[in-house]
């Protein structure tokens, strides 16, 4: 596989978990470089090309709410989930529980391979 | 800070009208942000340079403005199928109009030979499937503009009983062919029909200019044929998959129609040719003579439709 190739899979398969951890992370109250950094020192390391319009796009959508407020000085736009996020932050969060207890099994690969037969065929 | 403000004044200059304001102060805030905790990380100010790697590092202006308002497609990507089709159906039918109005033009005029008579064909249209491509993107954008999968759609009102049976690759019949077999008929009808028809209108006998008397009578009956081929056409227009009614006509109209071109070639003369002025040039038998080999050549592509298709036939036959 190539490393373009590879590149392409990782961003789909990343695609919609960042939004996932983003509502997540946006169960407290967050602006945007802090949100950032918060989802940073959780491992998931996101470019700010790609965050700051993902949080615009789900509070378009209404499953953010955000306010501007004055803090240290400079005025920072302020994201929190909202009722409808949470409902569908809970809805894909079951999802994303139920996906993961069934590839969890599939992604180990001594579990299977059925008994006698040989992992990698020649 | 001069390179953060003409670095958000640039991603503005991409956005939208209504959106430039909001997101360039939204994405002030945050860059301002990162500076900060890059300096106090640092320890100082930070200098012009490393200010200028941060801003290339978040991207080029035109690529954020599009992660913040993507660009919405003309015609949606659920939609592609059918504006092809639309597209294809529209430009062939394009095509036909063109071949009916550039016979009518060459039966007409006196000037108009045989290269002008396919650039005025080629040219035509061109110019009307741009316009006709044009047309129907512009239609497409307005009337979808903003419609979700499934809005306008029969997508959701198919049962897999009205799905056609499993066929080989050959039963799909392409649209190409289908507007080609059109045009080629209309051409043949107006070649016969529209001198005749215009010499009556003018209250003279009727009498063809190109044609000797007696190819012009042989054309005149086998007109029928050439009608039922159009059917044909429009059958398959409509079915777009071969069936054996389908076939079974298509073998009769190309048995038709090389039968006729043989006939045409063993009963004389088909051209009423001006002797005296190509005297200089070429005999006239010899003229004649090619035109009797190709009116041959061009009987054998029906006669291979029709022994294709009754292949076809008898494979289906055996299925």
């Amino acid at each position: 596989m190539t490393t373009a190739q590879l590149d392409k899979m990782r961003l789909e398969l990343r695609r919609g978990v960042l939004v996932l951890a983003v509502l997540a992370s946006l169960r407290q109250r967050h602006y945007g470089y802090s949100l950032r950094r918060q989802l940073q020192d959780n491992g998931i390391d996101i470019d700010e090309g790609t965050l700051y319009p993902l949080v615009r796009r789900l509070a378009e959508q209404g499953l953010l709410d955000s306010e501007w407020q004055q803090g240290e000085g400079r005025e920072r736009r302020y994201y929190q989930l909202s009722e409808l996020g949470a409902e569908l932050l809970q809805q894909l969060t079951q999802e994303w529980t139920t996906l993961n207890n069934a590839l969890g099994p599939l992604l180990q690969p001594e579990l299977n391979t059925l008994p006698g037969q040989p992992e990698e065929q020649g | 800070m001069d390179l953060v403000k003409r670095y958000i004044a640039a991603v503005q200059r991409e956005l939208p009208e209504a959106k430039r304001q909001e997101i360039g102060r939204e994405l002030n805030a945050n860059i301002m942000d990162q500076l900060d905790a890059l300096a106090e990380q640092h320890g100082g100010a930070l200098s012009e340079q490393q200010v200028a790697d941060i801003l290339k590092t978040m991207g080029h202006p035109r690529h954020i403005a599009r992660q913040f308002c993507p660009p919405a497609p003309l015609i949606p990507v659920h939609l592609m199928p059918l504006y092809k089709h639309t597209l294809f159906m529209v430009l062939g039918v394009l095509f036909v109009l063109q071949v009916v109005f550039m016979t009518k033009g060459w039966l007409t005029g006196t000037d108009m030979g045989l290269l002008l008579f396919i650039k005025g064909l080629a040219s035509g249209f061109i110019a009307d499937a741009v316009f006709g491509f044009t047309a129907i993107t512009v239609g497409f954008a307005v009337a979808f503009n903003g419609k979700q999968p499934g809005s306008c759609n029969t997508s959701s009102q198919w049962q897999p009983q009205d799905l056609p049976p499993v066929s080989a690759g050959w039963q799909h019949i392409s649209l190409s062919d289908i507007f080609t077999d059109l045009a080629t008929y209309a051409f043949l009808l107006l070649l016969i029909w529209f001198p005749l028809w215009q010499q009556t209108f003018a209250g003279a006998a009727p009498a063809s200019e190109i044609f000797s008397p007696l190819a012009l009578v042989m054309l005149m009956w086998f007109s029928p044929v050439i009608l039922l081929g159009v059917l044909s056409s429009l059958w398959q227009l409509r079915q777009r998959i071969w069936s054996r009614q389908s076939l079974a006509l298509n073998v009769l109209v190309n048995l038709a129609f090389c039968m006729m071109f043989l006939l045409l070639a063993a009963s004389g003369p088909l051209l009423q040719l001006d002797t005296e002025r190509w005297a200089r040039y070429f005999s006239p038998d010899a003229f004649q003579d090619s035109i009797r080999i190709s009116l041959v050549i061009i009987a054998l592509f029906p006669g291979y439709e029709v022994l294709r298709d009754l292949l076809r036939l008898k494979r289906m036959a055996a299925n």
